[in-house]
């Protein structure tokens, strides 16, 4: 089989295989891979347990123009405010869609993170941890893979797609390891090679693989222990299950009227793609819209740029709604700062992470709260404070994981959240 | 205006006002010049005096103002409240005020004396406007309101002919198109696609588009302003560009390009014919960029920040407008 040359794509796979040996059990169904695009009943979905979905807004969107508009104030630039679903809560006139669904989606509008330089940022907003030299800790995404993943899936624990080259960032997999690694998909939307080689069938793929099966049963009762070769057992089970569940990718499975809902922009096939994974059971899936860094003419491109968000991620609501999956997928909008509420020369504003904000959907959550506040002109938070560390033990604690919960790193064990973090209690169900 | 040489062009007073500024109007007669931007209030700096400062009059509209026109003493200013407003420029008082566009009007461009105005909104309308009724004579639509990948567009700039025969109009992804004010009807279009930036692989985004247009004195050519290829989406990471059209029979007769990276907001020729002036900003900085129209390469001033449009006074004066307020620069 060809798995191709770009240099890239072979360390994702390699470090997918890695993961795989580590640790993987074998105990594989291939039965439940695959859905159709009728809707599914939605009590069995509710008992294949919690999803997560990150969308990455990547470059920083501004809260001005989104979830916690000033209009009529000196920063607050030349968009209007609409109602919501919530009596007395306004979002920028872009959201129009997004406005009507507020009882859906819950709000932080009084985040206050401190690091206002993309790298860092991403880092402190993506681990929910200020960086420490002694220990790499890993990404909340990669958390929630390893404690959300089906042991009998077949399918990749976090998917994470980025083919906008804004904000691309690799999901560090930390103390937890490679194995837990998420599946990078940044070329494309769908996998390069994980379709069968020319020339052979699936026959024959399946004769070669009991062939290989039998070797290393062989190899186990002759030369190696059990866990070694459960391990690589397993690594050709998860290479096959994506091989298998190939179809997922492949949106012209999507009825045309579909496709169409959720605009066929390149945010709207990731954002299509990932309702598809996420009903097929992959535990955990990020998305990603760039450029958003609008340090110049900061309304164009939010006129441009939140459109297209509102249409899609209002999409994606309704369907995982309709669908019977959001109350048990936890959605959340992230990026690593907010925007300035002073306008610039060149009518853009800048980095800002003192008053911003982040929404949230679905699992764990209390649809239509709006927590904490910032002052008028949107320049301090008045109410609710929060840092990056209480977000995360939120998302935890919505996606049903104990933020207290300790890892054994070496000799030291590391809570999942940091010490001080505290839950945002007001938000959750 | 007399003769000008780019090389001695030097700032030489500017006064300071808040945000910035979009909008501007020049009044020789009484030596006033007149400023409108973000906060919606109309500003003044006196002319006469060389240490005066900018004078905040009252407000103009509940949103940004984009444009303004002075005809006699009536001030014509439009916003991104949707509305065109006519007032009295001595005191305030409004004279009527039309609910214009669907969506911000973006420019407003008036025949000599006035009795003409066109304005262009995010309704992607050209609308035709006795400048003195305020009575609206016709509606055109012919942009579209997306560009070609899906996105939301804009009509951005417009301009009408010395002899109040056309109008120009230009949008974010590069079209322009010429209409006939006496039938009201299109008679030309083409596309300027070098303003405009999509990247389809790397950044899926666009920006640019015809930020400026201006007819030429003898009607014939057209001149556009705005930003060449950019390499970054997050700014105005690109050369600023003006190009010369013969509209008629839709073809580019030459293009100006310098590396000085920035947008070039507003164009106008002087009134000899002989030289095109742009201004704007971006990643280089501020811009005022002087061009013969042919293959010469332009000359690039750089202002202290990013400005927005300008005038053209007597005695080789050009007073602009941007951020930070006002400036006044000698050309000569």
């Amino acid at each position: 089989m060809n798995w191709g040359h770009s240099p890239e794509h072979s360390l994702h796979r390699r470090a997918f295989l890695h993961g795989s040996l580590a640790g993987l059990t074998t105990a594989l169904s291939f039965g439940n891979i695959g859905i159709s695009a009728a809707k599914p009943a939605a009590q069995s979905l509710r008992k294949r347990g919690r999803r997560v979905l990150f969308v990455w807004l990547a470059g920083g969107s501004s809260q001005f123009e989104t979830w916690d508009p000033k209009p009529g104030r000196e920063t607050g630039g030349p968009f209007r405010t609409i109602a919501t679903a919530i009596p007395g809560y306004h979002v920028c006139e872009l959201m129009p869609k997004l406005a009507t669904m507020m009882r859906d989606i819950t709000v932080i509008r009084s985040l206050n993170t401190g690091i206002s330089e993309h790298e860092q940022a991403a880092d402190l907003i993506s681990t929910g941890r200020p960086k420490e030299a002694a220990l790499d800790y890993p990404e909340i995404g990669v958390v929630l893979a390893k404690e959300l993943a089906a042991k009998e899936s077949p399918l990749p624990d976090y998917i994470s797609f980025f083919t906008t080259t804004e904000g691309r960032r690799r999901p560090r997999a930390g103390f937890l390891g490679a194995k837990h690694a998420p599946l990078l998909l940044e070329k494309s939307i769908r996998p390069e090679h994980v379709t069968l080689a020319d020339g052979l069938t699936e026959t024959r793929h399946a004769e070669r693989e009991e062939l290989r099966a039998l070797l290393s049963d062989r190899f186990a009762e002759n030369r190696a222990g059990s866990e070694m070769v459960n391990g690589y057992n397993s690594a050709f089970q998860k290479v096959r299950g994506l091989m298998r569940a190939d179809h997922l990718f492949d949106l012209n499975r999507e009825p045309a009227a579909i496709r169409d809902r959720y605009g066929r922009t390149p945010f709207g096939e990731q954002a299509l793609l990932a309702r598809r994974l996420l009903e097929a059971g992959v535990p955990v899936v990020k998305v990603a819209k760039g450029f958003w860094d609008s340090h110049h003419d900061n309304f164009e491109s939010h006129r441009e740029l939140v459109p297209d968000f509102d249409q899609v991620l209002s999409v994606l609501l309704g369907d995982l709604k309709d669908r019977g999956l959001l109350e048990s997928t936890l959605v959340i909008v992230l990026s690593e700062f907010g925007r300035t509420p002073v306008i610039n020369p060149d009518v853009g504003r800048d980095h800002f992470a003192d008053a911003w904000s982040v929404a949230m959907a679905g699992a764990g959550l209390r649809g239509g709260a709006v927590y904490g506040k910032t002052d008028a002109d949107g320049k301090t938070v008045t109410e609710g404070r929060a840092n990056a560390s209480d977000l995360a033990a939120t998302i935890y604690k919505a996606a049903g994981i104990d933020p207290r919960g300790d890892y054994q790193v070496g000799l030291r064990p590391v809570p999942r959240a940091k010490e001080d973090a505290k839950v945002i209690k007001e938000i959750l169900a | 205006m007399s003769m000008i040489d780019p090389k001695n062009a030097r700032l030489i007073a500017s006064a300071k006002t808040p945000g910035i500024l979009y909008g501007i109007a020049l009044d020789e007669k009484r030596r006033m010049l007149y400023g409108a931007g973000m906060d919606g209030a109309l500003y003044s700096l006196d002319l006469s005096n060389p240490r005066a400062s900018a004078v905040k009059k009252w407000n103009l509209h509940d949103n940004y103002v984009s444009s303004l026109i002075l005809s006699g003493d009536v001030l014509i200013s439009s916003g991104y409240d949707g509305t065109i407003i006519w007032s009295n420029v001595s005191n305030g008082e409004v004279i009527r005020s039309v609910a214009a566009h669907d969506g911000w009007v973006r420019k407003l461009a008036a025949s000599e004396g006035g009795l003409l105005l066109t304005s262009v909104g995010d309704d992607m309308k050209l609308k035709i406007w006795d400048g003195k009724t305020g009575n609206l004579v016709s509606t055109r639509t012919g942009h579209d309101a997306k560009v070609p990948e899906g996105y939301l567009s804009a009509m951005y700039a417009v301009a009408v002919s010395p002899d109040a025969q056309f109008a120009a109009t230009g949008d974010r992804a590069g079209f322009v198109r010429v209409w006939d004010l006496v039938v009201f009807k299109q008679i030309a279009a083409f596309r300027a696609a070098d303003f405009y930036t999509f990247d389809s692989t790397k950044r899926a985004r666009a920006i640019g588009g015809i930020r400026g247009l201006a007819f030429s004195p003898d009607g014939t050519k057209l001149a556009i302003s705005g930003i060449g290829a950019v390499t970054n989406v997050d700014g105005f990471v690109g050369p600023c560009r003006m190009e010369l059209w013969d509209w008629r029979a839709g073809k580019r007769i030459a293009f100006a390009q310098d590396k000085h990276q920035a947008i070039l907001n507003h164009v106008a020729f002087t009134p000899d014919g002989k030289w095109l002036i742009a201004v704007g900003g971006g990643d280089g900085g501020g811009a005022i960029v002087f061009w013969t129209g042919n293959e010469t390469p332009p000359h690039v001033a750089k202002p202290k920040g990013h400005l927005q449009a300008f005038a053209l006074g007597a005695n080789s004066r050009l007073y602009a407008v941007g951020h930070g307020g006002f400036q006044v620069w000698q050309l000569d």
